[in-house]
């Protein structure tokens, strides 16, 4: 057995760059893992929202790691990343081949028109993202959380302790960096 | 290259903070000085504005990466018997989902309220069963009821409601042209269910068009008793922190002036809702009237503006379009409209809106019977407002400020909160410098909110009353961020020293000490450490000391902790001053300025402390010329950054007044402390002054002349004194009190006033100190005035002894000598010696030659000069004394105005003898 994802985390934090490939390597097949057996529990029609997902999976990990488990604030944003990941494999995927079996994160139903985003577009925005991880992590994982995640303001303002007006200009703030990063041709 | 650069983006970052806060208005004016100070950045931050503008317009991102919009993500999940169907609303507590039975029993469609994830384990689920509680007791016609409540298979709480499709009463009412009087049919039902829940001690406390839905059957329906607060005590007690977290989450378009001003919520709170839907209904309009409003403005409406009547509203509007179509909406014209809302509903719905609780209807049933009266055309109960009603609004006004304060210190805690959760994690330096600066400003903007808003109005909130709630409210958040929690004691705390209130500042500093020492955070605890000290300054010398020595250890030698470095060294710098050690206190405030002026980290406030610390050191050492131009420094700093009425203003003047006052300058000095009490005072009495500054002023109007005000002055001063419990200031009030009374010739008043005051010095102050100086010179004046002249001169003697002691040990500086030496001066000539009087007197005149600005006249030199020319006079030198005596007129003159009596002495002394020669 591996490493619990306490220990990866904590080691990530410390700089230690293979333990923070692993915590994302875990992580991810752990959410994938969840949502497959959570769409099967609840019958192959259902839907499962990600928030909802992120939520059992903290419960689960915290439940196995024990008490050295990091909060919950900190947790999701690691795991917001790493859906992060998997959403944007996901569109990638769909994209190329529709492929069965798979697992559907939202339901898609047909009547309401596919109207999410574009999955070239969002690898830009995912491009742009990991330029504002370097320039100011907390936003990035602000985008994470609530682009991807679709938590709430009110969500993650009580995950970070913040008002939800912080958190709100944080998030345009965030969105400017990006659209400015993801139109490179606009003058400053 | 058009992508941002990581350090572009720190710099613009910040500055996008603060223009994402600011209206257009404040943003343009706010650019256009940015644009002065730094035309690259602020055309920057222009370019990314206008960006976000777009941004926002086309809804980037707006889209969630795996969503589907209108089939979000719980569709299709299922809440016991209900499947749900699509998301109908969102709140902060949870989303409401309309939903059906899966089990075919039933065809009803029903709401399902379930909450938010992030809230689940934080109180919400509490939150939660209160609220299924409180719904499950309410069973109206015109209430939307609770079906079911339950937990879900994977722990999430949710709640089963009747679920309503209709539309905000106002719009409906618009849309079917009802009448005045279906309107007032309709928002009676209304009342009747809030009535209902009133019965049931619930109120809603969030009445508004948006939870009163008209079916499209006609039927009323309320909804969202989600923040009602039972009147009862139910367990959890009428003040638990659930209805504290309710008690914000109010409409401000819909809020009371109670609400606003955070006061107790009644059934008089619904009550206004109530008029203000009335009034919406009635004339479709805003009491706080048309256009749109900042939340500044709004309140300023709810708490102080007399809405304008239902009747007045239309009529004002017959020319505009909005009128015709207000009264089409109505089926009648406007002129037909305003004499119909004319007297009677008037009269109802602007007493349903009074500011004050009590002057609004009693009760809903009390609104609804008036209103019943009205639709039978019989009297109604409300009677007009009378002229002694419209009065009593003006003592109202004051209420404002405060009001606007407490929601300004709301969103500063908030900032302080953000600004240290972003960067409590270890970063680079350019951030935690940031930080540092951020933390500055931050409690810069609580000295504003705590100062600037509330000083001005002064009474009936007091500062004190200010720093009590703020104190409240850290209280309340008393789980939140420890750090912004220590720093906001700290601050808080330091206020309580500026107020005089040493006891309530140390309390609050002992505890943000405590706090602070569960940190890992040095400026934390470096701060609280220092700030405690400062508080600590008058009452144990040595605990203060090592506090202040406690701070300056805690803080790493490095650059980035310039700023607490400096303003611990401040915190020193009055720790010294006030054990009278005026050269270290020097040191340390030129210290802490020698840091500064090496950081990029300084602002504008930070500048204006460290100016005030350099004044108030160099005024203790006597140094008055530096204090002079620190102070005036000081002044412009706070006019610049818009404080010149703030409790901070008022400290400045005080302290000035006195630099001015012992540089010899009383007419000015009187002039600032006159300033001082005026900003510090409200309602015209002296409840909000300080008895400090009340001595100061009687002291200084003594040595104007206006003997009777300046003994009214310290006898106030003197029983506000013995009310605070601050020992200096009683016993600065006794000083200037006996000297008042000596000159009075009330001779056995002066001399209680001095006994009283010997012990109190005692039990303080070391043997050599200043204050005992001061002390044996008036026993001295007291003894000459009994005609005991060999004693008044031992005192005097003994007076001078301890002051050359005090000045050699850096406790003082040598204009103290002086001012002991004049009245020895006077006494030797008394007794006959002639030469020792003249000795002294030209010492004293010296020593204030070079102690004075020059070109400056002086009081003190006025006098010194005077006292010389008797002494002269008494040796038989007439040349000199008139050379003499006429200085003394020059000085007096200008220092203490024409009409002073010692100025005519002086005169008569120069001139007439001269020409007599």
């Amino acid at each position: 057995m591996g490493p619990t994802i306490s220990a990866l985390i904590g080691a990530a934090e410390n700089g230690d760059s293979v333990a923070a490939d692993t915590l994302f390597s875990t992580l991810y097949s752990e959410l994938h893992q969840l949502a497959k057996r959570e769409l099967a529990r609840r019958g192959g029609a259902a839907s499962l929202s990600v928030t909802t997902l992120l939520h059992e999976a903290y419960i689960d990990i915290a439940k196995r790691d024990g008490p050295t488990f990091p909060d919950r604030a900190r947790f999701m944003g690691y795991a917001a990343r790493v859906m992060r990941g998997l959403i944007i494999d996901h569109a990638r995927s769909r994209n190329a081949i529709k492929r069965g079996g798979e697992f559907e994160i939202t339901s898609l139903k047909t009547d309401v028109g596919e109207k999410s985003v574009d999955p070239k577009e969002l690898s830009m925005i995912s491009d742009a993202l990991d330029q504002l991880v370097k320039v100011d992590p907390e936003l990035a994982e602000l985008v994470d959380l609530k682009f991807f995640c679709g938590f709430s303001f009110a969500e993650i303002a009580a995950l970070r302790n913040l008002s939800e007006r912080t958190v709100q200009r944080s998030w345009e703030k965030a969105r400017i960096f990006l659209h400015r990063n993801i139109r490179a041709d606009l003058p400053l | 290259m058009c992508k941002l650069s990581p350090e572009q983006w720190h710099a613009l970052s910040p500055r996008l903070d603060e223009a994402l806060e600011m209206t257009d208005q404040e943003r343009s004016t706010w650019l256009l000085r940015l644009r002065v100070e730094d035309p690259t950045l602020a055309s920057q931050l222009e370019l990314l504005l206008e960006e976000h503008r777009v941004l926002s317009e086309e809804g980037f991102l707006n889209v969630r990466a795996a969503e589907v919009p209108g089939a979000a993500s719980l569709a299709g999940q299922t809440f016991g018997v209900y499947t749900l169907l699509s998301e109908i609303g969102h709140g902060g507590m949870g989303t409401v989902w309309l939903a059906e039975r899966n089990d075919g029993r039933f065809e009803r469609r029903v709401a399902v309220k379930v909450l938010n994830i992030a809230l689940m384990g934080r109180g919400g689920e509490e939150r939660f069963k209160r609220e299924g509680r409180i719904l499950g007791r309410l069973t109206h016609p015109h209430i939307a009821e609770l079906i079911d409540a339950g937990v879900s298979q994977a722990g999430q709480p949710f709640l089963v409601l009747e679920y309503v499709e209709g539309d905000h009463i106002n719009h409906s009412c618009d849309q079917g042209g009802l009448d005045i009087r279906a309107r007032i049919q309709l928002f009676l039902d209304v009342l009747q269910a809030v009535a209902q829940a009133h019965a049931n001690l619930i109120v809603h406390r969030d009445l508004k068009p948006s939870n009163i839905l008209v079916r499209s059957d006609g039927q009323v329906k309320l909804l969202d008793f989600g923040i009602a607060k039972l009147l009862e005590n139910d367990g959890q007690g009428a003040e638990s922190p659930l209805t504290l977290e309710g008690g914000r989450a109010m409409t401000p378009e819909y809020a009371s002036p109670e609400q606003m001003k955070g006061e107790a919520i009644t059934t008089a709170t619904d009550v206004y809702a109530l008029g203000v839907l009335l009034y919406v209904l009635l004339t479709g309009q805003h009491p706080a009237g048309s256009g749109s409003h900042t939340a500044a403005s709004l309140m300023k409406a709810i708490l102080d503006t007399e809405p304008t009547r239902p009747s007045d509203v239309v009529a004002a509007q017959t020319n505009g379009e909005g009128a015709t179509t207000a009264a089409d909406r109505r089926a009648t014209t406007p002129d037909k409209l305003s004499r119909m809302l004319r007297g009677d509903l008037d009269t109802v719905v602007l007493k349903a809106l009074k500011k004050e609780p009590k002057e609004r209807y009693r009760s809903v049933t009390a609104l609804d019977d008036d209103l019943r009266r009205y639709l039978r055309d019989e009297p109604i109960s409300a009677r007009p407002d009378t002229l002694a009603y419209r009065g009593t609004k003006f003592v109202r006004r004051h209420s404002v400020a405060v009001a606007l304060a407490a929601v300004a210190f709301v969103g500063t805690a908030a900032g302080v909160v953000g600004t240290l959760v972003q960067a409590s994690k270890a970063r680079a330096q350019r951030d935690f410098a940031l930080r540092q600066l951020a933390r500055a400003e931050s409690i810069n903007d609580l000295d504003n909110f705590l100062l600037a808003d509330a000083a001005p109005s002064g009474k009936p909130f007091t500062v004190n009353d200010l720093l009590q709630r703020a104190e409240h409210i850290i209280e309340r958040q008393g789980h939140t961020n420890s750090i912004s929690r220590a720093e906001l004691l700290t601050s808080i705390g330091g206020k309580y020293v500026d107020q005089d209130e040493d006891t309530k500042a140390r309390q609050v500093l002992e505890q943000a000490y405590e706090v602070s020492h569960g940190l890992s955070d040095p400026s934390a605890r470096a701060l609280a450490a220092c700030a405690l000290g400062a508080a600590f300054a008058r009452k144990e010398f040595p605990r203060a000391e090592d506090l202040f020595q406690e701070g300056l250890r805690e803080l790493p030698n490095e650059p980035q902790f310039t700023l607490d470095r400096a303003s611990c060294l401040m915190s020193g710098s009055w720790i010294a001053r006030e054990r009278d050690s005026a050269r270290e206190a020097i040191a340390r405030s030129e210290a802490a300025r020698d840091l500064l002026a090496a950081s990029p980290l300084r602002s504008e406030y930070t500048d204006l402390r460290l100016q005030l610390s350099l004044a108030e050191s160099y005024r203790a050492a006597g140094r008055y010329r530096d204090a002079n131009s620190a102070y005036e420094h000081v002044s412009a700093l706070m006019s610049s950054l818009g404080r010149d009425d703030t409790q901070t203003a008022v400290l400045l003047f005080n302290n000035w007044a006195f630099a001015l006052q012992l540089s010899g300058r009383p007419l000015e000095a009187e002039r600032y402390y006159r300033r001082a009490i005026e900003v510090s005072r409200a309602d015209n009495s002296d409840e909000g002054v300080s008895p400090m500054l009340l001595t100061n002023y009687a002291r200084t109007l003594r040595e104007l002349g206006h003997h009777e005000e300046a003994a009214r002055y310290a006898d106030r001063a003197y029983a506000k004194a013995q009310l605070s419990g601050n020992q200096v200031v009683i016993n600065q009030s006794l000083f200037v009190g006996a000297r008042i009374y000596r000159e009075q010739g009330n001779l056995d008043r002066a001399e209680a006033m001095l006994s009283e005051l010997e012990p109190r010095l005692r039990k303080v102050y070391p043997p050599g100190n200043l204050a005992f100086a001061t002390l044996e010179t008036e026993r001295g004046l007291v003894a000459l005035a009994r005609g005991d002249a060999p004693s008044a001169l031992q005192h005097t003697n003994q007076a001078t002894e301890i002051t050359e002691a005090g000045i050699k040990a850096g406790l003082g500086g040598e204009d103290y000598l002086a001012r002991v030496l004049m009245p020895r001066s006077d006494i030797e000539r008394q007794v006959g010696r002639a030469d020792d009087a003249a000795r002294d007197a030209s010492r004293a005149v010296a020593i204030l030659q070079k102690t004075a600005e020059p070109g400056a006249f002086s009081s003190y030199l006025g006098h010194a000069y005077y006292t010389l020319g008797l002494a002269l006079q008494a040796q038989g030198k007439m040349e000199a004394a008139r050379a003499a005596f006429r200085s003394a007129a020059e000085h007096l003159q200008a220092s203490l105005g024409a009409e002073h009596p010692d100025v005519r002495s002086a005169v008569q002394q120069a001139g007439p003898n001269a020409q007599r020669q």
